[in-house]
Order: C-alpha cells, then structure tokens, then sequence
C-alpha cells in the first residue's frame, strides 16, 4: 500500500494514469457505437493492421515519435477498413472471412516490419514491441496532448451530431429515408473508430486494444436502456479501467498494460453480465424460477379447488401424496411458498400422520379467479 | 424554387416510369411504369421476390435504379422528403438497441428538426400524439425491446404519422402481427386515405388484399397490373402474377376467382 501512494505522488505515474484514462474514456465513447453497429470485429481488424503503420512510422521518424507513429498508423488503418469494403462490393466473401483474411494480412505485414526493425539493434529499436501488448510507462507527457485532443475530438462529434448518429445507429434505412447523409455519418464514424484505436495501442498494444473498445460498452448496456446514459457509463468504465491497469503494471517491473486492463475490464463485464438487473444472469434465473413457482403454485391451488368441489367441501384437506399423483410431483418448496402467501394452511387430518392442506379464503378467491380466467389476478 | 414548370406528372402521387433495377446480374424490376393517384388505400402485391419492397426502395431514393424515373406529387425524391414518409420491415433493425418507444417516433422528426438543434418538449408533444393514434400511449417510456412484434410495428408507424407526410409507403406492416395491432393498423390507414392521403402498402396476403385495399398493384418484376381492385383482381391478372403456384382462399368472396378452379389454382 505505501508502494501505492509513493506511486500515485511520483509525476510520471499521474501522466500515465491520465494518459490511460483518456484512452479509456474516448474507447468506452466509440465503442458502445461500434457494438450497436455490430463491428468488433472490424475494431479488432483496424487496431491489428495499425501495427504495420506504427512500424512505418518508427522507420520514418528514426525514433519513437508518437504523432508520427499515430498519423501513419491511421493510414494503414483506414486501409485496411477500406479493404474490407473493397473485398464486400468485389467478392461473394461473408462479413467474417473479409475481416480474417485482412487482419491476418496486414498484422503479418506488421510483424514482418517489426522484426526488420528489432534486427537493426539499438535500444529504442527494442521499445518498438511495446506496441504488441502495450507500455504505459512509456507516455510521456507531450503525449498527453495528442491522447487529449483525440478525446476532444471525438466528444466534439459526438455532442454535434448526437441525434443523426443515433438514429442511424438504429436504423440506418430510416436515416437514409429521412435524407441524412448516412454514409458520411458512417465513414465519420469509422474513422473516429480508427483514430480511437490509433491513439489506444500504445497503452493497450494492438493485440487487445479490441477488448478496451468493447468491453465498457457490453457492460454499460447490462445496466442502463438510455443512448446517452449508457455511452456516458462506458466512458466512465474505460476511463476506471484504463487508470487502475496504467498504475497496476506502473507497479510490476515491465507488466505490460494492455493485459491488465483487458483483465479489468472483463471483470467489470462479468460482474455486470451477472448481476445487473434485468439483463443479467442472476435476475434472468430468478425471475424464470419465480414464474416457474407461480405457475405450479396456481396448479396446486385448482388442483386443491377441484378435490374440494368434487367433495362438496370446501375445507377439504387434500393429502400431499394426492396432490403429487395429480400434478405429477410439485416442485420442492412451492407449497411452502403457498403458505406464506396465506393461500394454503397446513392442517392435521387424524388418523392419517402425512401433510395435508386446506384452502384459505384468499386461496379460494385466487382458485376461482385462475378457473374463469385462467390466469392470476395479478 | 420547385416552380411548377420543373413539376412532372404532379396529378400523381407516385409516378414511376421506366424504371430498372439490378442487383449484380439479376434484375429485381424490369421497365416498370406506374401511376398512384392521390387518396387511395393501394397493395402492392406480388410473389416472393418480385420486387415489391425493391420498388418502395427505389421509390425512397436508397437504390439506385440503372434506368428509369420516379416522381412524387411531380418532384423527384430529392425534393419532396418532406411530403413522404416510409415505414420499412421491422425485421431491419436490432429491437435490443437502447431506446424508449417516445425516443423512437420523435426520430421521424429529425430532419425537420435539423443539425445541431436538440429534440425539444414541442417535439415530444407531437410523438405522444402519434403514439395515442395507433394506440400505443401508454407505451411512451418502454424500452423498445419489451415490445411484442405487432407493437413494434405501430411504433414504426407512429413514426411515420409524425411527418405528417401526404404519401405513406409501408412495407410488409401486417406480416407477424397480432390481430389488435392488424385492426389498428388497418383503420388508420383507412382514415389517412379518409383525409386525403395517398398509402401504398407491399402486401404479402392475396386472400385479405380485396377488403381491405381499394387499388392494386400487381407485380412480377415486371407490372402485371395496376389500377382499380375491381378491375385489376381478375384471374387472369392474379395467373399472370403468380403462375400455378397459387394457393389463396377468401372465404369472405364467395366469387373470389383466387379460389374458383379458373385461375389453376392448386392448392
């Protein structure tokens, strides 16, 4: 813990955690639209054939220059989000093999430029493979404006053009109706995507900067039905995860960041695909078994109603073992539940020692009502 | 600046002429020339795949024909968005997006709203106002996600009525709705048509469209024929349209010729 404060007092991890919580806030921005657009995987393409333009941007800069890098980065790209375009209008090829087969082709490209570079030598030459996996460390604080301007830039086209995005997020055939110029908004779009992913990799690496992208977006989505909630929510995601993961591999000698930010941010998905209301795991199961007692607990009651009308008796006790032959075995707990609802009473049957039950009015009311309606009151 | 000099065919809602189609090399509409007149309730009508909701595309400006034209009240497509609205399948879009039904109709108005300005209480009002026409008012806050198929759909066309548009094209609307949502859907149509609107619905239900439609288009990829329901529901029509696959029945039209043996009609 003291390593901790030492850390946070020292300069250069607050320029790293700043650096990482832009990358993260402007990822959790772009990336809830690139989710609802459907395109992690083309994210995951753009970001692994950035590595043949930072490997050119190392060449042409003779160093290891951040803007350079990043502009000839973007260029590689947006080629390959171009490829992909050209392979869907000039092949019969489906979505998935297009994405595979550009990824595959411009990362072997890049790591083809990268070994040409770490067999030159040098010691700078070496940091070049950070961009693989990821070095915050190595921010420094001139690359904060870079890394700041990328996030004014996006939020500045986000709050500009916040309605026409929306809607042709949703519905890209009714935004084209309308007359908006769909395709602008969608190259707008994808560009932000690859200058998002450009400004991640050397934080993140271009390996997993996908999952940066993504994951504070699924797990925003869990919690919130609101656009604009939901991109906020991912933008404070990223950012968390970004910070924690810059200064938890500040404290490892030579942990790459990207790792541990992606291990952050799974765990806020799996918490949130768990536990969140509505949508998450555990809400669904519980409200499936709540119903699934509802509804055996509504055929134990007109079971219970019919013994009694054939007995002519309306405080007819019926026998646990009689109930289980009709129904075909309760489910365990149901009639307890019954009870607490104050449908059944448990009542003594002399001389027979096995559980029997009487309706209690309530529990007639709910019977006569399931028999004309055939479902519950409520 | 649209004087009426630069006005083509303006007594039409819809005039198409000449109008082809290709996607690749197979041609989805060949040489189609058509005329709705303002103030009908019209189906177009056809088998799968003949170029149905091709058409409404074409006509919506979001293909681009390789020949033909197409004009609405004498304006192409380009000048008259304000004057039609279109409701495409709702299986065209991800119900699961995050958003309420009322955020849903109020996009119908965002291009009259237009860029940079924000969706105000004005433009609310007038969504719930739409949303109480196809009888989904108490809806407004839902998630669009919790909405059966037949609700979706009145959300769509709710969205549609708030633009208050004079030509409403609708693809598909009745296809896997409930019958609540089928009668209400039906009589705001009749009533939009009852005002003076023009309504052109693809429909995929030969054995309902004689009720319910009062002009019909009929479609193969090429047009079969067009024109009032008397006149264009013939057997010979309906054959040309559909060949011997037909299998339609009305039990309402006794005379129907869909199911008298006439057409070589196997079901």
């Amino acid at each position: 813990m003291p390593m901790l404060v030492d850390l946070l007092g020292s300069q250069i991890v607050r320029t790293v955690m700043l650096g990482a919580a832009l990358v993260g806030a402007v990822s959790g921005m772009v990336g809830v639209f690139a989710v609802l657009r459907r395109q992690s995987l083309l994210s995951d393409t753009i970001s692994h054939a950035a590595l043949p333009g930072v490997c050119l941007g190392f060449l042409l800069a003779g160093e290891r220059d951040l803007t350079t890098i990043m502009l000839v980065a973007l260029l590689t790209a947006m080629a390959a989000a171009l490829s992909v375009l050209a392979i869907g209008r000039l092949t019969p090829l489906k979505t998935d093999a297009q994405l595979g087969i550009v990824l595959s082709v411009y990362f072997a490209v890049g790591v083809v430029l990268l070994s040409h570079i770490q067999a030159q030598g040098g010691g700078a030459r070496a940091g070049i493979t950070t961009f693989l996996f990821g070095q915050a460390a190595a921010l420094s604080a001139q690359d904060l404006w870079v890394l700041g301007g990328v996030f004014a830039v996006a939020t500045l086209f986000f709050v500009v053009l916040w309605k026409e995005i929306k809607l042709a997020t949703f519905d890209p055939i009714a935004a084209a109706a309308l007359g908006l110029p769909v395709r602008a908004l969608e190259l707008g779009l994808t560009v932000l995507l690859a200058l998002t992913i450009v400004a991640g990799i050397q934080l993140v690496g271009v390996v997993l900067m996908v999952a940066v992208l993504i994951a504070p977006a699924v797990a925003a989505r869990q919690w919130i039905g609101n656009l604009g909630a939901m991109t906020i929510l991912a933008m404070g995601i990223g950012g968390l995860v970004g910070a924690g993961g810059a200064l938890l591999s500040a404290t490892g000698r030579g942990l790459a960041t990207g790792p541990i930010v992606v291990l952050l941010a799974s765990a806020v998905v799996l918490v949130s695909i768990l536990a969140a209301p509505r949508r998450g795991v555990v809400w669904q199961a519980l409200s499936a078994q709540l119903q699934r007692w509802r509804i055996s607990g509504d055929r134990v009651l007109l079971a219970m109603d019919r013994l009694a009308a054939a007995h002519h008796d309306p405080d007819y006790p019926s026998e646990k073992g009689m109930l289980d032959t009709m129904l075909g075995r309760p489910l365990p707990g149901v009639m307890r539940r019954l009870e607490g609802q104050g449908l059944v009473r448990p009542v003594v049957h002399d001389p027979e020692s096995s559980p029997h039950w009487v309706l209690t009015p309530a529990g007639r009311r709910r019977a006569e009502a399931l028999r004309r309606t055939g479902h519950g009151p409520d | 600046m649209a004087g009426s000099a630069d006005l083509h065919e303006p007594g039409f809602a819809l005039h198409v002429e000449d109008l082809t189609v290709r996607y690749g090399s197979s041609i989805a509409l060949w040489d189609i020339d058509l005329d709705v007149p303002p103030g009908r309730l019209v189906a177009i009508v056809g088998p799968n795949g003949s170029g149905k909701s091709t058409l409404l595309k074409s006509v919506m400006g979001l293909l681009r024909p390789v020949a033909g034209h197409i004009r609405i009240f004498g304006e192409p497509i380009s000048r008259a968005r304000s004057r039609v609205a279109y409701v495409h399948q709702r299986a065209e879009v991800d119900w699961d997006f995050p958003a309420t039904v009322l955020e849903v109709v109020t996009m119908g108005l965002y291009r009259r709203i237009g860029w940079l300005r924000p969706v105000r209480k004005a433009h609310r009002q007038a969504a719930l106002e739409a949303l109480a026409e196809v009888g989904m008012e108490a809806f407004a806050t839902r998630q669009i996600g919790q909405l059966s198929g037949g609700q979706q759909q009145r959300v769509f066309i709710a969205r549609a009525l708030i633009q208050q548009a004079d030509l409403v094209l609708l693809d598909e609307p009745l296809a896997g709705v409930d019958a609540v949502s089928e009668d209400i859907i039906l009589s705001l149509l009749r009533s939009l048509r009852d005002r003076g609107k023009s309504v052109v619905v693809v429909h995929h239900d030969l054995s309902t469209v004689r009720r319910r439609f009062d002009w019909m288009v009929l479609l193969n990829r090429r047009l079969i024929a067009q024109g009032e329901m008397r006149d264009v529901y013939t057997p010979a029509n309906l054959k040309a349209a559909y060949g011997g696959q037909m299998a339609v029945f009305d039990a309402a039209d006794a005379d129907d010729p869909a199911r008298s043996g006439r057409v070589g009609g196997q079901v």
